[in-house]
């Protein structure tokens, strides 16, 4: 028989059982003991079964010879590459470039580096920025915050930097706004809106990753409303006012925006995130920003947009040439809903109704939706934000304006990322879908010597050398006139253009390219052509393009060297204007009274400090253009700490 | 006494069994382990590379994607550290001017990649804002690459094979990090 009690400890109750038939006992031990090894015997294959079989064989081996020890049918080492189509990040294609493949990595110099900081963008002094947050007109001055790495030029740490101005164009840095010191911000103090109360107060509403990674909202205020520089803030006690709802991960929640007034009087917001591919636009009442109700349903949804970043939603006036508060409704009012495609880097917006008593927003025209349709800037341009600037009656535009060139030429540099000058934005009458955006009119405070040119006609084929001095900090309006007979005798076709797809400007149509060169050096070996193609269809219409070709910018190969650009409608009657703002290692370029934009960032080797010109060009085949200009040095804005900053708070 | 004995012996016996069946029903539970890997990895450009990353690393069965991310960026930094360590030691004997000088800027360049692409990666898929991690990865490909390219004029390039390691894991993790947009 058995030993049934291999496992017991000795006990001194051992001898001493219970009376009772031992048989009786006995049977219930070996049926359990039975059981046990049969359990025990599954449990070990079933360990067995889900152990990892696979040893640390993945990586090749390298013999002396340096070639891989195993065959593979994998790609040869080259430039990770991916379509756009695939929606990876613009950076992930810089060596795209037909001409690299003997060069290296730019081996950049101080001196080239230093150049390609900016004279008159919001930048910080040094390190790594990113979203504008929170920017506000409050007690005589203009808030900025951003988000902000204090501790490398690359995202990470972050936390929100702070600046003023008394102009937008001017600023002056203040100490860190907030930093990640609380649970709910600890691993990010990130982007967030303001809204100013009706009476005068300010809250501000921003995203925190907590200490386990969840995304949450919540509210901050200024420690002392009646310091006009808003210097110190306070957290809410009771963070986080909003948590991820059900239905929507925590890693799919951030972002709030401005708060707009509903008619039941409650403050309304909108939170971008989605559900698998969709991107939705989440809506909040609440009459305290601490106490919130999820409305049923969404603002909006788009299908394959994937998540929705930084969601601004305003009023735009149909009729009126100012901007409007965010609570403004009515009928001569269209709303706009605005998100920054996290899937393809690019920031969409579309033109609707919208709809106060369930909360919702239906485009004018569906086929040009959030996401899928127009962009605020067709170059390097996201997480854009609006807000409605009650001193001078304007809703006010910022976006980041990240870098095209790699990291480690940005480490080396010690800083990445300016932010656009603000642009005022208005509802473009005339076309209907459109926004119009143009820098705000304070800029022109920078304008110093001026140059005139009149009707300068470049001929097919040709270069235009303009001189205008120092050409690395301009203003330019230009206006171009294409000569008619050859817009009417070209025959048309039915190819299509598009700028990314197109070869630059080496490649040369009937009716364009011609535009100007900027940031080119004397030989025109390093040159950033912003200029128009028109294309003729088949059915003699005319289609203009507007596009900025970044191939020859630079000899160095470790930059972005795509062609960005779209189509920009023109109206009848309408010359084809333009206005580029140059400013060492970006480029803001305005068509059609900023109907269409594109933004850039340079970094020439060669065409920089007194070897950078300008040049008019002209490489169509069989039109001439000419062109008018008006074109100013523009000086520096002398951004930099705000005086006395050491003062206490 | 019996009684509690055997009722000790069950529980033992039922916990044991209960801790071993775990990990299949957790299998269940997520479509094994085994799948989410392959099904992610199909995703990138080196399949059988990001199998073997992944596989190595027992914390990949039962992982979701933001975890696979985790685990390759892991093995990515690394391969990359060890890297940049081969590329020290050899700078120590290398005698050719021209070999240094290569040697260098791959230096250079893997130091970008160990001390700003990988931490912004990691940091990007942990806090849940995954295009800084697609573009830190990204980045970390084009660094591996640009060091090679050095070496394409020159006779001998020691480091070539865990530089293509680099390069490709580096593209399997942006692959990855893709995913979680």
């Amino acid at each position: 028989m058995v030993d049934t009690r291999p496992f017991l400890p000795v006990s001194s109750h051992a001898g001493s059982d219970p009376t009772g038939p031992s048989e009786n006992r006995r049977k219930p031990m070996k049926l359990q003991l039975s059981i046990f090894f049969v359990l025990l015997t599954v449990g070990f294959f079933a360990a067995l079964l889900t152990s990892n079989n696979g040893s640390d064989n993945g990586f090749v081996k390298e013999n002396e010879h340096g070639s891989l020890a195993s065959p593979s049918s994998e790609k040869q080492l080259r430039p990770v590459s991916r379509g756009p189509a695939v929606g990876v990040s613009e950076k992930s294609n810089r060596f795209f470039a037909k001409d690299n493949e003997n060069q290296l990595a730019y081996p950049w110099n101080n001196s080239m580096l230093s150049w390609q900081r900016t004279a008159f963008h919001f930048q910080p002094e040094k390190n790594w920025m990113n979203d504008p947050n929170g920017p506000l007109f409050y007690k005589g001055w203009y808030h900025f915050f951003y988000q902000y790495n204090p501790h490398a030029a690359v995202w990470g740490d972050i936390v929100w930097g702070h600046a003023v101005s008394k102009d937008l164009i001017h600023w002056l840095h203040l100490p860190l706004a907030m930093v990640a010191d609380q649970w709910y911000d600890k691993n990010g103090v990130w982007t967030g809106s303001a809204t100013i109360l009706p009476d005068g107060k300010v809250v501000m509403l921003y995203t925190g990753s907590t200490t386990e990674n969840v995304q949450v909202q919540n509210l901050a205020y200024p420690a002392d409303h009646s310091d006009p520089l808003l210097i110190n803030w306070v957290k809410y006690s009771g963070n986080p006012v909003l948590v991820p709802p059900p239905g929507i991960l925590d890693k799919d929640f951030r972002d709030p925006t401005t708060a707009w007034l509903t008619s039941e009087g409650k403050w309304r917001i909108t939170i971008g995130s989605k559900i698998n591919k969709t991107g939705i636009a989440l809506v909040y009442d609440t009459k305290d920003f601490i106490n919130y109700e999820l409305l049923d349903g969404v603002l909006h949804a788009v299908p394959g947009t994937g998540m929705w970043e930084c969601v601004d939603f305003f009023p735009v006036s149909k009729t009126e040439e100012n901007g409007l508060d965010t609570s403004v409704n009515g009928p001569s009012v269209k709303h706009v809903v605005k998100a920054s495609l996290d899937d393809d880097r690019h920031d969409y917006y579309s033109i609707g109704t919208y709809h106060e008593k369930n909360g919702t927003w239906i485009p004018d025209e569906p086929k040009i939706d959030v996401g899928i349709g127009l962009r605020y800037d067709y170059g390097i341009y996201y997480a854009a934000k609006t807000f409605y600037d009650q001193n001078k009656n304007r809703r006010v535009l910022w976006g980041w304006i990240g870098e095209s060139d790699s990291e480690a030429a940005d480490m080396q540099k010690g800083w990445a990322s300016v932010q656009s000058i603000p642009r005022t934005i208005l509802f473009d009458k005339k076309i209907g879908t459109h926004l119009l955006q143009w820098p705000v009119e304070e800029i022109e405070s920078l304008r110093l010597k001026s140059y005139e040119f009149n009707q300068v006609k470049v001929q097919a084929g040709s270069v235009v050398p303009l001189d205008v001095g120092p050409a690395t900090q301009l203003d330019i309006i230009a206006e171009f006139e294409i000569d008619k007979e050859a817009l009417e005798k070209t025959t048309g076709s039915n190819v299509t253009f598009s700028c990314s797809s197109s070869g630059g400007t080496i490649e040369r149509g009937a009716l364009g390219p011609f535009g100007l060169l900027v940031l080119a050096d004397d030989s025109l070996s390093e040159q950033t052509p912003v200029y128009f193609y028109i294309a003729k269809g088949s059915d003699g219409k005319l289609k203009t393009f507007f596009c900025n070709d970044q191939s020859r910018s630079s000899v160095a190969s470790d930059v972005n060297k795509r062609i960005y650009g779209n189509l920009v409608p023109v109206l009848e009657g309408e010359k084809l204007s333009l206005r580029v703002l140059v400013d060492h290692s970006i480029v803001e370029s305005f068509a059609q009274g900023g109907r269409t934009v594109i933004t850039s960032r340079v970094y020439p080797t060669k065409a920089i400090y007194g070897a950078a010109k300008l040049f008019l060009f002209n490489n169509a085949t069989e039109a001439s253009v000419s062109a008018s200009l008006r074109i100013w040095q523009m000086n520096s804005a002398f951004i930099r700490p705000y005086p006395n900053n050491k003062e206490s708070q | 006494m019996n009684n509690t004995v055997s009722f000790a012996l069950l529980h033992f016996a039922f916990c044991f069994t209960l801790v071993s069946f775990t990990p299949i029903s957790a299998l269940e539970l997520h479509g094994t382990g085994a799948n989410m890997v392959e099904t992610t990895c199909q995703k990138t450009p080196f399949y059988n590379l990001c199998i073997s990353a992944l596989k190595s690393d027992p914390r990949s069965s039962g992982a979701n994607v933001a975890g696979l991310a985790q685990i390759g960026t892991d093995k990515l930094k690394a391969k990359a550290t060890a890297t940049l360590r081969q590329i020290t030691a050899l700078l120590k004997v290398a005698k050719d001017p021209k070999l240094k000088m290569a040697l260098r800027d791959c230096a250079d360049y893997y130091n970008a990649i160990v001390k700003y692409d990988i931490p912004v990666a990691v940091e990007a898929v942990t806090k849940g804002d995954p295009k800084f991690g697609v573009e830190g990865a990204t980045d970390a490909a084009n660094e591996a690459d640009a060091c090679g390219r050095g070496f394409k004029n020159q006779p001998k390039f020691p480091i070539y094979a865990s530089n293509k390691v680099v390069h490709d894991l580096s593209a399997v993790v942006a692959s990855i990090v893709q995913l979680l947009l």
